[in-house]
């Protein structure tokens, strides 16, 4: 169903063409790296939690005009801080989705101040993103960020 | 979820979910991003194939296609910098600081990222002379 209207989306501005990573004899530059494509075909955590949730927190960037959103949604156990579940879902490129996807494995089992350290770099790096797809990381970053100021402003209350 | 429209659009969580009227006169009007952000980008693309020969870079090469600048340094690294139109941003990608999105400041007269206050084109200048061991003077006259 994601993969469907992501499916749809093709072609605009920078996004290189959706297909997973050509191999070998056509020509074509190697274009998504390996982990890219693992995410792709096997996306982890992609779902919805629901929002109005007291331990739910929601992260919703991007905008679709740019080509690119992510919603991050976090479970947190309220006594331990500890996030104990995340999904994800993601309109956009392979790499969108790649970094959306990694992102809500890497935020598993860490309490919330703990994911605000992780960088868009880190996220870039594992997934060996070229240069005009760093800032599908950065847009990654700052979803797990708005999950968690989303989950607190609900307990600031 | 509304495209680009004439409604703006609030979202509860991180605010970055928004769509510009073209009334709204904090917002850029279209025509004057386009010019604003062609002229930088223009200007740029000058400025860094002067650069290129006079500097010694294995595999420097500056290219321009489909509105996208394409700044290859070799193995220092490549820098692709675009208009993101909807935003009306410029977004730079640099292998030294990674991605950055700049806003045109009407004050400062220059694109700035709020994040950190850079300035594209003096974060080029500065990134560039630590990369290539040579200063370049990248700001109009």
């Amino acid at each position: 169903m994601l993969r469907h209207v992501t499916n749809r989306i093709l072609g605009q501005g920078l996004r290189l063409p959706a297909t997973p990573a050509a191999v070998g004899g056509s020509g074509l530059p190697r274009m998504y790296h390996e982990r890219v494509v693992d995410h792709y075909n096997h996306p982890r955590n992609v779902g919805s939690f629901d929002k109005n949730d007291e331990d739910v927190g929601t992260g919703l960037v991007g905008a679709p005009a740019c080509g690119d959103v992510m919603k991050l949604q976090i479970k947190v156990d309220d006594e331990t801080g500890k996030i104990v579940d995340a999904c994800f879902k993601t309109f956009g490129c392979g790499s969108a989705i790649a970094s959306s996807s990694l992102a809500t494995e890497w935020v598993k089992g860490k309490k919330m101040e703990e994911v605000l350290t992780i960088k868009n770099t880190e996220i870039a790096k594992h997934l060996s993103l070229p240069p005009v797809k760093l800032h599908c990381s950065m847009l990654a970053e700052d979803a797990i960020k708005a999950a968690v100021k989303d989950y607190e402003d609900k307990h600031s209350k | 979820m509304d495209h680009l429209g004439t409604r703006k659009q609030e979202t509860k969580s991180s605010g970055l979910l928004a769509v510009y009227s073209e009334e709204d006169s904090s917002v850029l009007p279209e025509e004057k991003y386009h010019r604003l952000a062609n002229s930088t980008i223009h200007d740029l693309l000058e400025k860094l194939e002067e650069y290129g020969d006079s500097v010694e870079i294995d595999g420097f090469d500056v290219d321009y296609g489909n509105e996208v600048l394409t700044l290859k340094l070799g193995s220092l690294g490549t820098y692709v910098i675009n208009k993101q139109t909807p935003n009306r941003q410029i977004w730079m990608s640099s292998p030294v600081s990674g991605p950055a999105r700049f806003d045109w400041d009407q004050t400062a007269q220059a694109w700035i990222y709020r994040r950190t206050k850079g300035d594209l084109v003096k974060v080029l200048e500065t990134e560039l002379e630590q990369l290539c061991g040579k200063s370049i003077n990248l700001s109009s006259t």
